[in-house]
Formats: C-alpha cells, structure tokens, sequence
C-alpha cells in the first residue's frame, strides 16, 4: 500500500514538472496585462493578436507545408528504399544502412551544417532547401519503421501470388502492402513528429522570409516574449492533445509505443488500420487544402515584383509592411538579423540576393571600401528631402560622398536603469559598471565593440582604439566585471528591464525609451566619460534585382506617416524631421525618456561614432570577445 | 517483379544518399581542413585545444552528462512504475507523459523563462511562501533544468518500451524459485531493460551536447557550449572554416561517445530501438 502511494506520489510529481510550464502558458495566455506575474483580469486579446500576426501565420503554415510536405516524399522514397534494400545482398544492404545511420546518428547542427555549406555553394537557400534538410532527416525514420516489417513477411506469399497471374503491382499492394503498411504508417507519422519538432537544422538551411514556428520563436524569444505566443502555445497545446486522444479512442496501442503483443494486435490492427489512415488522410488533405489556400491568396495579393529586405529584429512596424504592399504591390520578403557581424556574415554568403538593407555606420564603411553598394539616385526618392541635413553631415563618416546610404534611425549606447534599485546618481559615469554596487544585477550587450565602448571610454581612450595594449587594458576591466554580469543580452533587455528583473542594462537609445514606456520606474543615461552614436542607414547592395522597387520602398519609409508609425514602433530618433515635431508633448516633457527617443545635442558632441576596424584589427576585436566570454 | 529489378526502387534514395547525405559531410571536411585559400591545414582541428574553444567542450560534456544522469535517474523508476500500472488506458497514461513533447521545444524553453526569471511565476510563489528566491536563471543550473525537460521523454520512451517486452510470467518463475525482488530487479529487469537505457543514454547525451538554442535563451549567453561557438563562427563571424574544424571535432565526440555506449550492450534492433 505505502509503495502503491509512494509510486503514484512520484508520478504525480513528474506529471507537476512536465505540465507546470505548460499551465503557467495557459493562465498567462488569458492574462489581460503584458506581466507575467500580476493578473490583470481574463482576456481574449493575446489571442486576437496572435491570429493578426503575420509572422505567426505565416511560420505557421510554413511549417505545415514543409512537415506535410517532407514527411509525404520521405515516406514514397525511404517505403521504395526499404523495398529495394530488403532485395539486395548483404554487402549493399551494410552500405545503405551504414548511410542512413549518419543523419541518425550525427549531431543536428553538424548535420544542417554540412546541408547549409552545400546549398550556399549551388542554390538560394529558400523554402527548397529547408525541404530537402528535412526530407534527409526523416527518411532513415521511415525506412527504419518499414524494414523490419518487410523482414517479417513471407517472401514466398508474394511470388505465388505472382505465380497465379498477379501483375507485380497487384501482388504489391494485395501481399505485401498490407504486411508493411502500419510500418509505413508509423514512419510517416515518425517523420511528421521530427519535422514538426526540428529548430538546429532548419535555423541553418532556411532562407529569407522563410520562417518554421521553431526559428521564428527563436528570433521572437531574443527578443522578448510577446504575449501572443502565450496564446500560440495554448493553441498548440490543444491541438495536439484532441489529436492525441483522438488517435487514443481506439484499444491498439499507438504509433510511438510497439504493440507489445504482436499476435494478439495484429487482428484488431488490420481493421483499425484502414479506419486510421484514412482519418490521417482526410486531415492531411484538409491540411494541404487549408495551406493550398493560403499560398494562393497570398500569390494573387502579392502580384509579381517583390523585394528581398534585410534589416535589424524589431526595427520595423509589420503592419506598416503590409500596408506597402497595399500601396504598390510589392511583396515584401522581410528577414532580420540581431548584431551587424551577423548582417555581415550574411549577406556576403550570397545564399540570398538581397534588395535593400539597413544597418549600422561601421559595417557600411566597410562594404563601401570593398565596393559591394549601388550608388543611390535621390532624386527617385522625392521624401528624402524631410531627412534632418545634420544626421546627413554625420554619416559623411561612413558615407564620405553621401551617395550610397537614407538614414533611417539614430541613437546613443548608455544605461538603462530602475529608479527604484539604482541611483541615479550613480548613473552619470560608467564606473557603476564596474563598481561591484550592483554585481549580479545589471545586463551587457552581446556584441564585442558595444561592451568594449564603456571600458574604453573609462580609460580615456577613444572607442576605435587599434592599439593592442589598451585594449588589452578594456579586457581586463571587463574581466574583472565579468562575474557581476547577470546576462549578455541581444534585443531582449527591454522586455527584462520592464519586467524590473535586472537594475541596469548596458543599452541602445530606443531600446531604453520602449522599456521605460512600458515601466515608468525606469530612466537612461548616457555617462559623462562619453559613449557611442550611431547611425542605421538604408543602403542598395549589388545583389539588387530590382531598383525601382527598391526606391519605392525606401520613399515610403521616409514618408511622413510611416516614419512616424516607426518611430512610434521602435522609439529610437528618426532622421525624418515631421517627426520630431509631431510628436506626442507629452513625451517631450518627460525629460529623461525624450534623452532616450531624441539624443540631447550634449550627448551627440560627447559621443563618438564607430569607424571600420581593418581585419587585422577585428580578429584581434574577436579574439578579446572570445576570451571575454570563455571567462 | 524480381530481385534485381526490385533493387532499382532503392535508387531514387541512393541519389539522395549521394547528393545530401555524402556531399555535405565532404564539404564539411573540405572546409575543416583548408584555409580560406584553399591550402590545406589542421589549424582548425587543433583549434579546439585553445582556451576558449577547450573549456566550451569539457563543459558541453560535464553539462550532458550531468542532464544524461538526471534524466535516467527520473525516468527509469517513471518507466517501471508506468509499467507495472494495473489499468486499462496504460497507453493513455503513457500518452499524457510523452504529451509535451509534442509540443514545440521552443515554446517550452519561453514557459522555463517566464517560471525562472527573477520576477518569475516561481519566485513569486516562493515570497508568498515565505522562502528564499531562487535565482538560477543565466546559469548552467537553467541550462540544464531545461535540457533535462525537454529530452526527458526520449529517456523514458525507450525504457519503458524495453520494460514492456519483458514476460510477467518470467518474473512469476523467478519469484517461486525464491527470488526476492532485489534479485528480480538485478537479475531479470535490468539486464532486459539495457538496450532501452542505453538508447536513452545515446538519445539524451547527443542532443544535450551539442545544443546551442537551450544555452542561447536559458543562459542568458553566459553559459557558451561548444555548439555555441559553432553557431557564433558560421552566423555572426564567418569563420566558416574554423566552425567546420569544431563540427568534426565534435561528430568525433558524439562518435565516441556512442562507441562507449555500445561497450556496455549489444543494442539489437539498431534503430528502431530507439523509440
């Protein structure tokens, strides 16, 4: 009896440790306040939103078409291997098993490396590629499920079956098919799981604008958690448990668990079979169906030009994106990136051809000095003229001619901070940094030359130093700081700084001014010792295929409304000078959140702005990452 | 349709074998053994002896081993108890167990957030209760809570189905010639039972070790694994070749560490074992 207790008592607990995160999703899910702790009463809303966004939907529905997709080709090409490997002499059959052991076997990420190498060097990577990473990935689950059931039919069925006349096609699919079919099935539903589930190897091989719910979560979550995957979690949690059940109603045991008695199933099996696929089937088709739409719409509301876009995560307003292809017809393929390397890195893949990309001052210069952008025609770009001429002036750094780049936002790099925990005093000096009064309680920005900016500043030296020993210097204040870092943050600072979780954050302009809108005990500060201003700028690389398209787009973003609408989205300063003035007043008078939105000019003659480092110079710059973060 | 011609329906995969399982791994050798000219070198292999590089390995091993462990410990009682249920619906039962892994793991990394974090839904219980915060987020004790969530069910999967081709009657016999339980557990239920474990072990110690999303977003990027560093070298810094030289090493180490796996039981239904 105490063992019978003792036992359910376990279960119980295990049951507590899968399901408490899941029953935390589903209440927070109906928790009308962006907290995560406090209840604000039951809403609906997360819900609305999370069924308005594009993003969601549309990784949706590509990861249904890519699992539907991929699991059917897999099971037609691996259920014909199994067959012609079950032929063949022993030799052979160790060489084919051999070879689909390897996806098996080895690691995800080796795996969607080797496939993403490959690709680069032959084709776009796009939905295609995806599609042929899973479709790898799942064919040695089915030819494992079909193999062993073809070992367990009688061969000698078959061919008398052909001796009585049977074409081989007929013989097929009346003795063998029926002996191999729940192995078919099983594979299938195998690869449905796999597909569904897979993030390391999609995240390598995917292309722009093509999103499977596992990377676009993962982009979201760098970010920041937005109630509506609260909702999406909810949802999907639902789903899949009616189906569950729903493949549970019958008394054969299901496709992860093996029949433990073959002989005994195999009667309730055959009849149960034809019941399950066909059930199966109609859901697939309604899938296919469903999704066939989907593409369709999406085709004839698109119409044929389209644009490739690359720009920074959270940086601008989705809706506003639709509305341009509205407005013109210009499909836009939008696709974002966390830290300027990573830009770098990928547009000089060439995996994808990009149209029109924003990024940071530093990184223009150095595509200028290898001569990767298309001079710009402004006068196709008649809304150019509301840009401020002083931010024009200032990325001459970057720009010297002026020919190549449209501002989009600008900003400084200081501290955000809670006014509750952190004095405000304290905030006028980078030493906070590095005083050890708030170890464990303050957040760094995952990228080498921001974390590098305080520490050099706090030495006095400029932040495009090249000499090694005063770098050297930077390293070891960081070092020593290293402990009391509680994170190394890319874009999800704001959400954890309004969450009060950390005091204070290493921070971007705008990102500081969208936290202390959501949580008004937070303020910003950019130290005395002086810190960095930068620029982000449109710029039209040489893989451009359509210019005009091109000039359109950026003409509707500097556009009066849409830069307004961007602003509104990402609070850092836009170079559109309408919107400065139109701004809310009441923002203004809040001095420290419009230090946050409109850099004072004090700030902007304190600061520096990035400059290009040689390769010499950022290997050594990468080298110091490293051994920062090794600490 | 006779044997040689029943072959030929192994070529369409004999294609795919060839183009998207052979020639990556080609590309990713060539990469891991030249320079960004062409030359050849072993600078990359070697790579991994370096500081940074050597202690993101040994804690990607302590990590998985660790998450290996404690899943095993959790599971295998889980298993037997699951088997040794007198009802009906025990496949439902099992069902309900293995129900979260349907789920997308990304999702349930966010719920491990918002439970962890400072201001979390977990600290708050604990004020209320009176008790002290816990404050493991950003660290490798997150890390690992959620690797163990998230590769839980492929450790208790394999067990439990290696229990369930164990005979009652078996036990039965061993009980009237004496057997106590200890005996019983020793003797009959874990030698049948060690396939199941060791595809446990295989299906849990890989993925944990070479993760990099878990330790991305629980981590706080404090916690660098080797994957980490791989994903660092092809997405941000275009160290392709440096990257590819890690990817071999570590395929070396997931080698290894399935060749160790395989000392300790002839695993005998190969793959299929593993679910």
């Amino acid at each position: 009896m105490v063992k019978k207790h003792a036992s359910r008592l376990y279960l119980g607990l295990i049951f507590l440790f899968l399901y408490l995160p899941i029953i935390v999703l589903i209440v927070l899910s109906f928790n009308n306040s962006r907290s995560r702790v406090n209840w604000g009463g039951f809403t609906l809303e997360w819900y609305r939103k999370c069924f308005e966004s594009q993003s969601i939907m549309s990784a949706f529905a590509t990861t249904l078409q890519i699992t539907l997709l991929a699991a059917v080709i897999s099971t037609i090409i691996g259920t014909l291997a199994a067959i012609g490997i079950s032929a063949m002499k022993r030799k052979s059959q160790t060489f084919y098993l051999g070879a689909t052991n390897i996806p098996l076997l080895n690691a995800d990420i080796v795996t969607g490396i080797s496939m993403m190498l490959l690709f680069v060097k032959f084709m776009d990577l796009g939905f295609v590629t995806v599609l042929i990473a899973h479709i790898t990935f799942n064919i040695p689950y089915v030819i494992l499920n079909v193999l062993p059931k073809l070992k367990q039919t009688n061969p000698y069925t078959y061919e008398a079956a052909l001796d009585l006349g049977a074409s081989p096609l007929y013989a097929f699919f009346k003795v063998t098919w029926p002996e191999i079919s729940s192995g078919v099935f099983s594979g299938f539903l195998m690869a449905v799981t796999m597909s569904l589930d897979d993030f390391s190897i999609t995240y390598f091989t995917r292309g722009a604008g093509v999103n499977t719910l596992s990377t676009m979560l993962y982009a979201e979550l760098k970010k920041g958690v937005k109630p509506e995957l609260y909702a999406l979690s909810t949802i999907l949690f639902f789903t899949v448990l009616l189906l569950l059940i729903a493949a549970n109603l019958h008394p054969e045991k299901t496709i992860a668990v093996p029949v433990k008695d073959e002989k005994a199933a195999k009667k309730a099996h055959t009849t149960y079979l034809c019941r399950r696929v066909a059930s199966i089937s109609i859901v697939a088709i309604l899938l296919l169906g469903t999704t066939g739409v989907f593409l369709s719409s999406q085709h004839t509301k698109g119409g044929v030009r389209s644009i490739t876009v690359l720009n920074y995560g959270k940086y601008y307003d989705e809706d506003k994106l639709a509305q341009f292809t509205e407005e013109t017809g210009i499909l836009v393929n939008y696709e974002e990136y966390e830290d300027p390397e990573e830009m770098y890195t990928k547009y000089k893949t060439g995996a994808i051809d990009y149209d029109v990309i924003c990024t940071s001052d530093y990184i223009i210069e150095k595509l200028v000095s290898e001569d990767e952008l298309l001079p710009m025609d402004y006068a196709s770009i008649p809304n150019y003229a509301g840009i401020d001429p002083d931010i024009i002036d200032i990325s001459a750094s970057f720009d010297p001619d002026h020919c190549y780049t449209v501002p989009y936002f600008y900003g400084t790099l200081g501290i955000l901070y809670n006014t509750n925990l952190v004095d405000a005093a304290d905030v006028e000096s980078w030493d906070v940094l590095w005083n050890g009064k708030y170890a464990n309680d303050m957040i760094m920005i995952a990228s080498v030359r921001d974390c590098f900016t305080p520490a050099l500043r706090t030495l006095g030296y400029s932040i495009n130093e090249t000499d090694p020993e005063k770098l050297d210097e930077a390293l070891n204040i960081l070092l020593k700081q290293s402990p009391d870092v509680s994170a190394f943050f890319e874009s999800e600072t704001c959400d954890e700084m309004a969450a009060e979780n950390y005091a204070l954050a290493l921070c971007y302009s705008g990102e500081a001014a969208s936290a202390m809108d959501l949580n008004e005990n937070l303020a910003y500060s950019v130290p005395i010792e002086g810190s960095n201003f930068w620029i982000d700028s449109w710029f039209i690389p040489q893989t451009c295929q359509d210019i005009d398209a091109v000039y359109e787009f950026l003409n509707y973003t500097c556009r009066d409304d849409v830069a307004m609408a961007n602003f509104e989205y990402v609070y850092y300063a836009s170079p559109v000078i309408s919107v400065d003035e139109n701004m809310d007043e009441e923002l203004k008078e809040n001095e420290s959140l419009y230090r946050a939105v409109h850099p004072t000019e004090a700030d902007v003659a304190n600061c520096e702005v990035y400059r290009l480092l040689d390769d010499e110079m950022t290997e050594l710059y990468n080298d110091l990452w490293a051994r920062l973060k090794a600490n | 349709m006779n044997k040689s011609k029943k072959q030929l329906l192994a070529g369409p995969y004999l294609i795919w074998i060839i183009g998207f399982i052979l020639l990556p791994l080609l590309m990713i050798v060539y990469y891991a053994f030249t320079e960004s000219d062409g030359s050849f070198t072993l600078e990359n292999i070697t790579a991994i002896t370096s500081h940074a590089n050597f202690s993101a390995l040994l804690l990607s091993l302590e990590l998985g081993v660790l998450c290996t462990v404690i899943c095993l410990v959790l599971a295998y009682p889980l298993a037997m108890i699951l088997n040794g249920m007198q009802i009906k619906n025990q496949s439902f039962v099992v069902f309900i167990f293995m129900l979260p892994m349907w789920m997308n793991f990304m999702l349930r990394l966010m719920a491990w957030k918002q439970l962890l974090a400072k201001n979390g839904v977990l600290n708050v219980f604990l004020s209320t209760l009176g008790l002290p915060n816990l404050s493991i987020m950003n660290t490798t004790m997150a890390v690992v809570l959620g690797m163990v969530y998230d590769f839980l069910p492929f450790m208790i999967l394999p067990i439990y189905n290696s229990m369930g081709r164990i005979r009652k009657d078996w036990i039965e016999a061993a009980k009237d010639l004496g057997a106590n339980n200890i005996t019983i557990f020793i003797k009959i239920i874990l030698p049948l039972t060690l396939s199941g474990v060791i595809s446990g072990i295989v299906m849990v110690f890989v993925p944990s070790l070479t993760s990099f999303a878990i330790s991305q977003i629980l981590g706080g990027g404090k916690v660098l694994l080797i994957g980490n560093v791989i994903e660092q070298d092809f997405i941000h810094g275009s160290q392709w070749h440096a990257g590819s030289g890690l990817s071999i090493v570590l395929m070396i180490f997931v080698l290894i560490s399935m060749a160790l796996t395989g000392l300790f039981g002839k695993d005998e239904e190969g793959g299929t074992a593993l679910w």
